[in-house]
């Protein structure tokens, strides 16, 4: 317990913790507010009417944008022990380094669930507001509250985690946190929507999966098609999205574990 | 049982060996100067010892047991190295805070430990802004939390001014009568001869001395001892 609460201050400590949690939101409250007015406008070239409650569904599924940043208060949790060279302090406090990593492990798990949680019920709020400034809005799916909410605590639970094993491979904190921002930024999502048999099974397809929307989005211009029932079910996404937290835990395990500390 | 034993230490880094077969003990209550050159494997003996890196082969012991096996190691050991170790975005009362509570040390340790190394005034402020001499004290204030019985300090003297080596050497003195065993790495060869009981003598990762303070100078100051031992320019 005393692990657990030390290196919840080395997070709760850290003035970037609280920027990342405010990005996080702004992300969520931005993605969600600015859909509708996106599809709108865009109303000439995607068949999307938001008097279809699916759809609406899908412009409150934006307010799970924010797990993008949960993973990096993962990576910056961890690796900044290197970084800082922090580690030598922690493992001289605690040379025990299984108990040290468990304990960050499940700080981050919790703090990745709490942020990620937080963040999409503001930006489903803010996307509530955002729909009542347009006419013939379909109510969402009564279902995709705690849908959401529940894929928003997950995700952010396993990305955070998920973090901590990149910052534990990548020692260089400001290298492993942009490769996390471009790798869900841009190649992880750009692969979600090119390559739905392989993309399905990232993280940004999986997240997709877990919401269990109904969703199905054509470019008229590219003829590019999102179709959610090319997405795997819930509870399948649900588990391999667990098995990248265990994953990358045992990545974790393995180089903290084994390695020198400079 | 001494403190601190080495028995037949070696690292080697691919084909670099930093430490060649050290053996030694540290003696009880004493306080030891642990000199060699830059790359003779002083820092790299202390992070085994202190179980930061793995040895290739032999021991390094505290208290007859692996630093892993310690189960209150800020207790037994407080250790002062090179490179800091503190989160610069985070204030100093608050990185001794962290350590704490990981320790089971009532925070109030640190506020005390803070006054002690004369940084009250400073507890508050980023460790980003702090001075390499308010780093040292830091680091010291750290290693002293949990009151061991044993102290490591790997140049503890760098970036304090005179006063503040003053005090430190007083500091170790003090706790050396009090039964504190202490390990110094250090260039200060000046510095070290006022403030040490015993030395080590470590070159190429290979002991080349070992004995009291008299014994190893033999009469000549300890740099000129130090010159004649590792073949430098004096």
């Amino acid at each position: 317990m005393n692990l657990i609460s030390s290196e919840f201050r080395k997070l709760a400590y850290q003035r970037s913790t609280y920027g990342l949690i405010l990005a996080a939101v702004a992300l969520s409250v931005v993605s969600t507010a600015f859909s509708p007015f996106a599809i709108v406008q865009l109303s000439g070239e995607i068949n999307f009417p938001l008097s279809d409650p699916n759809n609406v569904d899908g412009i409150y599924s934006k307010a799970l944008s924010a797990y993008i940043l949960v993973v990096v208060i993962g990576v910056r949790f961890m690796s900044g022990e290197f970084s800082h060279h922090t580690a030598v302090s922690t493992f001289l406090t605690t040379p025990k380094r299984h108990r040290v990593l468990a304990a960050k492990l499940a700080v981050a798990a919790v703090a990745g669930a709490a942020v990620n949680l937080f963040a999409t019920l503001v930006g489903m709020g803010t996307g509530w507001f955002a729909l009542q400034l347009y006419p013939n809005v379909a109510a969402p799916h009564a279902h995709i509250f705690w849908d959401f909410a529940l894929s928003a605590a997950l995700t952010g639970a396993v990305l955070c985690v998920v973090g901590v094993g990149v910052g534990a491979l990548i020692r260089n904190q400001n290298l492993a946190t942009t490769a996390s921002l471009i790798w869900l930024f841009l190649v992880d999502r750009i692969l979600a929507v090119i390559w739905v048999d392989g993309g399905k099974y990232l993280p940004s397809g999986l997240v997709t999966s877990l919401m269990n929307l109904t969703l199905s989005v054509s470019d008229k211009t590219t003829s590019l098609t999102i179709n959610t029932s090319d997405y795997l079910p819930p509870l399948p996404a649900a588990l391999i999205l667990v098995g990248y937290a265990v994953v990358f835990s045992g990545l974790a395990w393995v180089s903290t574990l084994r390695r020198d500390i400079e | 049982m001494n403190p601190i034993e080495f028995q037949g230490l070696t690292k080697r880094y691919k084909r670099l060996v930093a430490v060649d077969s050290l053996t030694a003990s540290i003696q009880k209550g004493r306080i030891t100067g642990f000199l060699g050159p830059n790359g003779s494997g002083k820092s790299t003996s202390l992070r085994c010892l202190l179980g930061l890196a793995s040895p290739t082969a032999g021991t390094a012991l505290v208290n007859g047991m692996r630093y892993a096996e310690l189960d209150h190691p800020l207790s037994t050991i407080g250790a002062v190295l090179d490179n800091g170790g503190f989160n610069p975005a985070l204030t100093g009362l608050q990185n001794l805070k962290v350590i704490c509570t990981a320790a089971s040390i009532p925070d109030a340790r640190a506020e005390e430990f803070l006054q002690l190394v004369d940084l009250e005034s400073a507890m508050h402020r980023r460790t980003k802004g702090y001075s390499l001499g308010m780093k040292q004290r830091l680091s010291l204030a750290a290693a002293l939390l949990g009151d061991p019985g044993i102290l490591i300090l790997d140049e503890p003297t760098n970036g304090l001014d005179p006063i503040g080596i003053a005090w430190l050497r007083n500091f170790l003195r003090g706790l050396a009568d009090s039964g504190t065993t202490i390990l110094i790495s250090s260039h200060q060869l000046a510095e070290m001869q006022h403030a040490i009981d015993d030395v080590l003598v470590i070159d190429k990762g290979t002991l080349i001395a070992d004995g009291t303070l008299a014994e190893v100078t033999g009469g000549q100051s300890l740099e000129e001892a130090f010159f004649r031992l590792v073949g430098g320019a004096k």
